[in-house]
């Protein structure tokens, strides 16, 4: 994509569907200009949705000035301003599209709503080089294996209950350790592996039962041993879930996002398992890994190209958007 | 091993299957193998496990009269089945390429044989078209129960059915809709219309908990 000074096109992107409230800019040469982020961290249990949006709105201002000092541009620079539209939290996400459609409005450029789930995947194949892989897209609230076939990204598996990168951090929570990395610190002193329930249907996984079990077992064993044994097993059925898509989709290579992405342990396990397909294994970047700003001002340059732009007053946003009923359209244009 | 192997026939995600040909008779061995990337003893457990419980589940098959195929030795050790061999391909290689009216008549005949196998309290637990053979005379198997569950409970049967879908949605989504109607004929015609809706419900329980919003959005 060599786009001359003059066609390059340039996207300002606001993610705000859950603890993050993020502001990226993004060139169409593939370039990420900026990427600010401000983290709600609440000082015990889970997120609240009106506090998180809370602190969103105090950030909101200091960050998109961040964002454009450190692009080095004004805001007449911008072709376009994208935001997440769904999927997250209502208070959390209008936070974010109340700001674009003031700043759209204010400059006249077009507004755009990217599905977050779409972002945390395009983020990854700019950053990695991937072109048309399987994905696996593992977070706190997300686990689901997903390909593009025919227009969109289509849901090949998914959990039938709670994510992984929940299983995981509820159970060192509650093992008293905190959570996730610390389960998979632990598990790298673990030696025994305790049975646990492996439930795979199909390429759908499920760990409820598997979250029961182990905490059972809080107290009985070692705690080392536990935390092996729950990291190995939903790993383990994370990349034979992802092993069967990759198969049934018929793709040959294998993208790893979302904020368990983070996992050395996974990556090793995916590894492994694409070597005995002869498939690439391509995980997104740190900085990518977790909800960001850059990502959604990427997806918002594909849209803008592919004209998927959105009117004012059908920007509402979309707490249930689902990844797969999001057009991909700059796909069908080789991006 | 008995016999002369021929050939690999399906390398799956989690078995090799080859043909294999004893004193003239056609066969295929299942071997399920490691996987390099499991710890080795979840590994050994889960592969012991799911050969064991594949073998039972095909033997309750077989006696409630479901095509699919017979086992003719189980080697534990190799976490191996040696089974009847069947010719013909899988569903999902012919299912675009079929007219219309065979593509019915075939949904109608998996609905009568998933319907009667979930009468008699077996889920196949990965349920897609890779898992469907058919033959040159037009019959339907149903292969691979590695994932498969003896139940009763509404959820597991209602899995098939929602796997079947997501397979059909998201490979061969041109067919889906009539696919899926013939397929909930012929289900009806073999567990009857009460057992049929009870599952359609679970059904749309689980696509509504897996954040499938439409049919959330509807509920409300």
């Amino acid at each position: 994509m060599a786009a001359s000074k003059q066609d390059e096109k340039l996207v300002l992107g606001i993610e705000s569907t859950a603890h993050t409230f993020g502001v990226g800019i993004a060139s169409s040469s593939g370039k990420i200009l900026a990427n600010v982020s401000y983290i709600y961290r609440p000082k015990e249990g889970g997120i609240h949705p009106r506090e998180a949006a809370q602190h969103h709105s105090r950030v909101a201002a200091g960050a998109l000035k961040e964002a454009l000092e450190r692009a080095s541009i004004k805001p007449e620079d911008l072709d376009g301003i994208a935001f997440s539209i769904g999927p997250g939290m209502g208070p959390c996400l209008r936070v974010g599209a109340t700001v674009a459609r003031a700043i759209a409005l204010r400059l006249g450029k077009p507004l755009i709503g990217v599905n977050h789930s779409v972002a945390h995947i395009e983020i990854g194949r700019r950053s990695t080089g991937c072109r048309d892989p399987v994905v696996l897209y593992v977070a706190g609230g997300n686990t689901l294996i997903t390909g593009y076939i025919d227009g969109r990204y289509r849901v090949l598996g998914e959990t039938l209950d709670i994510a992984a990168g929940n299983c995981l951090d509820i159970f060192g929570i509650k093992a008293g350790i905190g959570p996730m990395p610390a389960p998979e610190e632990y598990a790298r002193r673990g030696e025994r592996l305790h049975p646990l329930p492996y439930r795979v249907k199909g390429m759908d996984v499920s760990f409820s039962g598997l979250l029961t079990a182990a905490l059972k077992l809080l107290g009985e064993v070692r705690l080392e041993d536990l935390c092996l044994s729950i990291t190995e097993t939903v790993y383990s059925m994370l990349t034979e879930t992802l092993e069967r898509a990759l198969a049934y989709a018929e793709k040959e290579e294998i993208l790893l996002v979302g904020g368990l992405a983070r996992s050395m342990r996974l990556r090793e396990m995916l590894e492994e398992m694409a070597r005995l397909h002869r498939a690439g294994v391509y995980c997104v970047p740190p900085e990518y890994a977790g909800d960001n700003g850059a990502m959604i001002a990427w997806t918002g340059v594909l849209q803008l190209i592919a004209g998927q732009t959105l009117n004012i007053e059908k920007s509402r946003v979309r707490p249930r958007f689902r990844l797969d009923e999001a057009e991909a359209r700059w796909r069908e244009l080789g991006l | 091993m008995p016999g002369e192997k021929l050939e690999v026939i399906r390398i799956g995600a989690e078995a090799v299957v080859s043909r294999l040909e004893w004193n003239g008779f056609k066969m295929v061995s299942k071997h399920r193998v490691p996987k390099p990337y499991r710890f080795p003893e979840l590994d050994e457990w889960v592969r012991d496990k799911r050969t064991l419980h594949e073998a039972k589940v095909i033997a309750s098959l077989r006696k409630l009269g479901i095509p699919c195929p017979a086992i003719l030795l189980m080697d534990r050790s190799e976490a191996t089945l040696y089974m009847q061999f069947i010719e013909g391909i899988e569903l999902k290689r012919a299912l675009d390429s079929l007219p219309a009216e065979e593509v019915e008549r075939l949904a109608r005949e998996l609905g009568r044989i998933v319907g009667r196998m979930h009468k008699g309290g077996v889920a196949h637990g990965d349920l897609t078209t890779s898992n469907i053979m058919l033959d040159k005379y037009g019959n339907l198997y149903l292969i691979d129960f590695g994932l498969s569950a003896l139940t009763d409970d509404p959820e597991e049967l209602a899995v098939d059915i929602h796997l079947l879908d997501r397979s059909l949605e998201s490979v061969h989504h041109r067919v889906r809709a009539t696919f899926m109607k013939s397929f909930l004929k012929g289900y009806m015609a073999a567990a009857g219309m009460e057992f049929l809706q009870r599952l359609i419900e679970k059904v749309k329980e689980i696509r509504s908990r897996g954040r499938y919003v439409e049919e959330r959005r509807k509920r409300h």
